[in-house]
Formats: structure tokens, C-alpha cells, sequence
């Protein structure tokens, strides 16, 4: 096992430059995940890290070892594609043989590898299918086979789900996370779907535009985003981002006023963004909330609860009701109601936290 | 007594049952129609597209296989195809008894067998090499260079060829006087014929024939490359086990359709190049028939010919088509 170390690694493309030095530490068995919207820069670091994109400038260490101008074969890892890369003229025995084969590994161990392997990923009834007879699901597991036979130092993902059904989706998702415990190989992983990185990783690495925005626990970057990007891209439905300005006695929302202890005289007339999570919002007054007076346009049912849609001022407002109690009477205008103690005060220029509140 | 059981509208129970088959058959008829005639109002467009092709399909290749029954008359351009007279298989009789046709049927095969041993994969290996030029300028200089002889008009190929080869001033013999070696008229010595047709039939065509090739190699997903890069396989073992097998598919194509050509020769490049001297090895079943047909007048024996080549033709392709469906999951139809 091994970890990862990236240092100011940049990508240029003639005169453009998408990736602007990120700096990371992947600790060995650890799972990391890279999040951002599509041309962050995610899959790029990714691909430099396996050696498919050339580094521009920086440094890439693979148990610490200088892997700049490492050839991808030697660097001892192994990739997991979008499209699976599956070798359509070859069997699934085959697909998962190919990378053993090349590097000449005797033909007996290569059929216990490969015995063994299938059997962990459920593949033993398929081995001598072709990969257009398999589903989704199991030309998957077929990727993931060819890359756990190699038994790499690193494993890379590169949105390996992203092909598949929702259903399918969160059942490969559990089968990558049992994997994982179950060989605790180094992993990175990239996806733009933020349920992915929170289910999966040990730690998210949120990038925007070609930089990191935050790096953290899932829990970390949920309750304490760095900033109203990452505030702003995990949770579903993300964070509520409402303008206002701070005063002695808390923030003051178009007309309304949220209390919050802490405020200093130089943080006070300071305009700023208010964040709170749709799950934070209630119906009902509860202790340390103040009301907020909004005007409800919509209403979307999901089963055990449903997505309630505002209008407050200028902004739109997404919060969550629970289904079990009567939700009839929620049209119009009415009330809710946010707890200081949850609200995320976010700088109005610059967009970063700022350390204010109960 | 047997008691006779009637329906309602006082019919007998089998008669009725027919009469509503019928009734059910001419409205499934009706619907099928009806369907058919949305069908086309609805697609109409795409009919009209169609029309010039199926014209000219009719008028050169289905009209002209009218003409095809001379193959079994005497014909005579006065009388008419109508009006000749029926012989049956007389031509073919005359035909596989004639040494000079057998020799060409003979020639045929041999040139073609060369064409397919050596013409056929040279566009393949061209495409593969274009494939691992990594220099787009220095790619895209190559193909044009190659690509250049397919629009040379086959008089000037030949013209060109002649010049090469000639006794006097050809490059060739130029380069075998270098050495000491007497001239050689090349082009007069038939054993020297079918590699000079075959090699000039490379070079003319090869260039063009590997877009097909460059195409299917285009449409192999990058990731599959990358895939193998990580898994450790060099540019070599890339090219034989990810290229090579994912454009099988066209190869196989490809080869059905040449093999539904083996009887076509270039026909005016031997015309061109070939000569008396050279009929020994030169002289193919369309040349023949060119020189029984149009210039013997006997069109009813070069009708007979020509049928032969075309029956051939369609029997190899449809064996092939079949071998290649069966073992390759690869076929035309």
C-alpha cells in the first residue's frame, strides 16, 4: 500500500491552464474523493496521477517516490474508466487476464487470480461471456476485476458509475465501499455527484475551476463549508444562500433579523450571505430560532418527506417538511422558523466562512 | 340423426366460423394496407431520398440483365434480343471448350488470389502505420501523398508504369544498369506482368483503400488505449491486441466485398499494359470478353462469359459471407 502525494501540481494546455496547483496528501488506505462540477479539473489531476496527461509543473509522489516521468505501467496502479474500457473481442476471464498477461505473470497464477477475483465480485458465471452480453452493472464489476487482479498500490476512479441506472448506481456504490474495507487499497476517486463522495470517502476533496476549495471529512465539508461554492455543492438540495448584513444583534435579512450572539462591532454593517440547510429550517419555533416570513410557490412531494419551495424577498428558499404530519395547510404566506445555532455566515465579496454566531 | 347446430343468423357453426376468418382476414388485410399508406405519408421524405438510388440501381444493373438471355441465344443485333433464337447452353459449351478462356478464367484467379494475398492487407498496415504517426502535420503529408495515385487517371498510371519499366529510360532499368545488368524489357516477358500489375494496383490504390481502415480505427474508444497503457502494454502489443481485433469487423466487411470481386481486374490497367507478348499470363476473363464481344462481334458468347464471372462472383461472396457470419459473428447481411 502507498500513499499519494501531489504537490502544486499544475496543467497547462498551451497558454490555458486548468489546474492551478493543488497540493494533496492521500494517505495510504485511505479513500479520497475528488468532487466538482464538469471542467474542474478533477478528472485531469486524476488522469495526471496515472500518467495518461503529462504534469506541466509540481511534483507527484507514489510512496514516495518521484513519479513525474515514471512510465503509467510502473507507477503500480491501476484505473477504473467511465465507459469500464472493456476489450469488446475478449471474454470476461480474458478482460481481466489482459493486464497479468502483459506483464507475463505465469498462466497458472493468472487463472487463480482471476478465479479468486471473480468470485469476490460475483463474476464466476460469467467469465467466458464477451462484454456485450453483460449489463451495466456487471461489465462494471469487470472493471473493477481487472484493476483488484493487478493488486495495485493505488486504485483510480474515474466516475466509474456514472453510466449506470440510479438504482444500480447506489448498489455499486455499497459494493466499491465493501470493497475497499475489504483490500484497503489507497484510493482515489472522481465523481460530480456529491452523494457519491459523501457515501464513499474517508475525505472529499471539493475542486472548482482548477483549484481546491476544501478538503475534509464528509462531515467536516457538510457542517463547515469553507465557502458558499462548497456550501453550495453538497447536500441535495444544497444549502440556502440568502443575501443580508450583519448587526450588533445578529443579521438582518430584508426585513427580518436573525439573532446570533458573537457578532463584534467591526464584523456589524458587514454585508454577507446567510446560509442554512433545508433540513435546519422548521415549521415551528423551537428555542434560539427566529422567524422568517416567506411566500410558499411550491410544494414536491417525496414520500416520507416533501421539498417545500419559498419566495423571501429576492431569494428563493428550499427546506424540508416531514410528510407524516399535515402539510394541506402549507400555501401561501406563512412563517418559518431558523436556529441561530445552524446558520452559516459566508463573507458577501469574497464568499468564505467567516467565524461569527452563538 | 345428427342434429345440425345453427348460430344465431341461422348458418351452420362451420360456415359461420369461415365466414368470420374470412372477415378477419381481409380486415387484417385492410389494416396492413392502411397501414402501409401511413407509413408512407408519414415517411414520405425519406422515399424521395431513396428514389434516385433505386433508379439508377433500375436502369444500369436491373434493365441490363434483360439483355442477360442472349447468354443462351444466337443472337443477332438484327433480330433483337426478342427475336434470337434459343441455343441453351451452346455458349457455355463453346466457353469451357475454348483454351484461350480457360487460360483466362486461369489468369483471372491468379491475379486475383495476388491481389487479395498482398492487395488486401496493404491497406490495413498502411492505416496501422498513419495510425502511430504521432506528428498531425507530418500524418496528414503522408495520407495526401498516398491518397494521390487513386484520382491518377488509370491511362496515366499505365503511362507512367511503361515509362518506369521501359528498356531505355526507366527508372528500373536505370537502377539494374547501376549494377552492371543488362536491360530488361519487362513488359513484354510475361512472368514479369502479374507482379508489375499487382504492385501498381498497391501503389495506385492502397493510399485510399486505408480510409476505410483509418475510420474504424477512429472509432476505437481512447480508453481502451489508456487502459492498456496502465495495464503496461507497449505501442506494439497496443496494435495487436486492442487495434487490430476491434476493426476485425471492417477487415471482414472489406474482405467479403473483395472477395465478391475476386472475377473484376482492373480491367482497362491490363487493357493498357497488356499486350500479345503477354496474354499468357495477362489475359483475363474481362479482357477476353472484351476482344470476343466488341471487337469479334460475338456478344451472345461475351454475355455467356460474363454470366459466368457474375455467378461466380455471387456464390464466393455468399460463402464467404456465411463462413464469416458463423465463426466471426461478422457479416454483410
Amino acid at each position: 500500500m502507498a500513499g499519494v502525494s501531489l504537490n502544486g501540481i499544475v496543467k497547462r494546455y498551451g497558454a490555458v491552464q486548468v489546474v492551478h496547483g493543488i497540493d494533496l496528501e492521500v494517505a495510504e488506505k485511505e479513500f479520497v474523493v475528488l468532487v466538482g462540477p464538469s471542467g474542474c479539473g478533477k478528472s485531469t489531476t486524476l488522469r495526471m496521477i496515472a500518467g495518461l496527461e503529462e504534469i506541466s509543473e509540481g511534483e507527484l509522489a507514489i510512496d514516495g517516490r518521484y513519479m513525474n516521468r515514471v512510465a503509467p505501467k510502473d507507477r503500480d496502479l491501476a484505473m477504473v474508466f467511465q465507459n469500464y474500457a472493456l476489450y469488446p473481442h475478449l471474454n470476461v476471464a480474458d478482460n481481466m487476464a489482459f493486464g497479468l498477461r502483459i506483464r507475463k505473470m505465469p498462466r497458472d497464477q493468472i487463472k487463480t487470480t482471476i478465479a479468486e477475483t471473480a468470485q469476490i465480485l460475483g463474476l464466476t458465471n460469467y467469465l467466458e461471456r464477451r462484454p456485450s452480453d453483460l449489463s451495466g452493472g456487471q461489465r462494471q464489476r469487470v472493471a473493477m476485476g481487472r484493476a483488484i487482479v493487478r493488486h495495485p498500490k493505488v486504485f483510480l476512479f474515474d466516475e466509474p458509475l456514472s453510466n449506470l441506472d440510479a438504482k444500480l448506481r447506489t448498489q455499486m456504490r455499497a459494493e466499491i465501499k465493501r470493497l475497499h474495507n475489504r483490500l484497503g487499497v489507497t484510493s482515489v476517486y472522481v465523481t460530480h455527484d456529491q452523494v457519491e463522495a459523501m457515501t464513499l470517502a474517508d475525505r472529499i476533496v471539493v475542486m472548482n475551476d482548477g483549484r481546491i476549495e476544501q478538503v475534509g471529512t464528509p462531515m467536516e465539508l457538510f457542517n463547515n463549508p469553507a465557502n458558499t461554492f462548497v456550501a453550495g455543492f453538497l447536500g441535495s438540495p444544497p444549502m440556502n444562500q440568502m443575501k443580508g448584513k450583519l448587526t450588533e444583534n445578529g443579521a438582518q435579512i430584508g426585513s427580518s433579523e436573525i439573532k446570533l450572539n458573537g457578532v463584534t462591532a467591526q464584523q456589524a454593517g458587514r454585508d454577507v450571505i446567510i446560509g442554512i440547510r433545508p433540513e435546519h429550517v422548521t415549521l415551528a419555533p423551537g428555542e434560539g430560532t427566529s422567524p422568517l416570513p416567506i411566500a410558499l410557490d411550491l410544494v414536491e412531494p417525496l414520500g416520507s418527506e416533501a421539498l417545500l419551495h419559498a419566495r423571501f424577498g429576492d431569494d428563493n428558499l428550499v427546506f424540508k417538511a416531514d410528510t407524516q404530519g399535515d402539510i394541506g395547510h402549507l400555501t401561501g404566506v406563512g412563517e418559518v422558523h431558523i436556529p441561530a445555532l445552524l446558520v452559516k455566515i459566508f463573507d458577501a465579496d469574497t464568499g468564505r466562512a467567516l467565524s461569527v454566531g452563538a | 340423426m345428427v342434429e345440425e347446430h345453427t348460430t344465431a343468423t341461422g348458418l351452420p357453426i362451420e360456415e359461420a366460423v369461415i365466414e368470420a376468418k374470412e372477415a378477419q382476414r381481409h380486415q387484417v388485410k385492410n389494416d396492413r394496407w392502411t397501414r402501409l399508406l401511413d407509413h408512407f405519408r408519414r415517411e414520405w421524405q425519406i422515399y424521395a431520398m431513396l428514389l434516385p438510388t433505386i433508379v439508377w440501381f433500375v436502369v444500369f444493373l436491373y434493365k441490363p440483365m434483360y439483355g442477360l438471355q442472349i447468354a443462351f441465344k444466337d443472337y443477332s443485333i438484327f433480330r433483337g434480343v426478342a427475336n434470337s433464337p434459343w441455343v441453351g447452353f451452346e455458349h457455355f459449351e463453346t466457353l469451357f471448350s475454348n483454351d484461350q478462356f480457360l487460360r483466362a478464367v486461369s489468369n483471372t484467379i491468379k491475379i486475383s488470389a495476388l491481389n487479395l494475398l498482398f492487395g488486401f492487407p496493404a491497406p490495413i498496415i498502411l492505416a496501422l502505420m498513419f495510425n502511430e504517426i504521432l506528428n498531425a502535420t507530418y500524418k496528414r503529408a503522408a495520407q495526401t501523398i498516398v491518397y494521390l495515385p487513386h484520382f491518377i487517371s488509370s491511362v496515366i498510371i499505365a503511362g507512367i508504369v511503361i515509362t518506369a519499366f521501359s528498356p531505355t529510360a526507366g527508372i528500373v532499368n536505370t537502377v539494374i544498369g547501376w549494377f552492371g545488368l543488362d536491360p530488361v524489357y519487362f513488359l513484354t516477358q510475361p512472368e514479369w506482368f502479374r507482379p508489375i500489375f499487382v504492385g501498381t494496383g498497391i501503389w495506385q490504390e492502397a493510399g485510399f483503400g486505408s480510409i476505410v481502415f483509418l475510420a474504424a480505427i477512429a472509432g476505437v474508444s481512447p480508453s481502451l488505449y489508456e487502459s492498456a497503457v496502465v495495464d503496461g502494454a507497449n505501442r506494439w502489443q497496443m496494435m495487436w491486441k486492442i487495434t487490430i481485433p476491434s476493426i476485425l469487423p471492417t477487415i471482414l466487411i472489406m474482405l467479403i466485398i473483395r472477395i465478391g470481386n475476386i472475377m473484376e481486374v482492373s480491367f482497362e490497367l491490363i487493357i493498357l499494359l497488356y499486350q500479345p507478348a503477354t496474354y499468357e499470363t495477362a489475359d483475363v476473363v474481362n479482357t477476353w470478353v472484351y476482344r470476343q464481344g466488341l471487337q469479334s462481334g460475338q456478344y451472345d458468347l461475351a454475355a455467356a462469359a460474363g454470366l459466368f464471372n457474375a455467378v461466380v462472383a455471387f456464390a464466393l461472396v455468399m460463402t464467404a459471407n456465411s463462413l464469416s457470419r458463423r465463426y466471426s459473428r461478422t457479416s454483410l447481411w
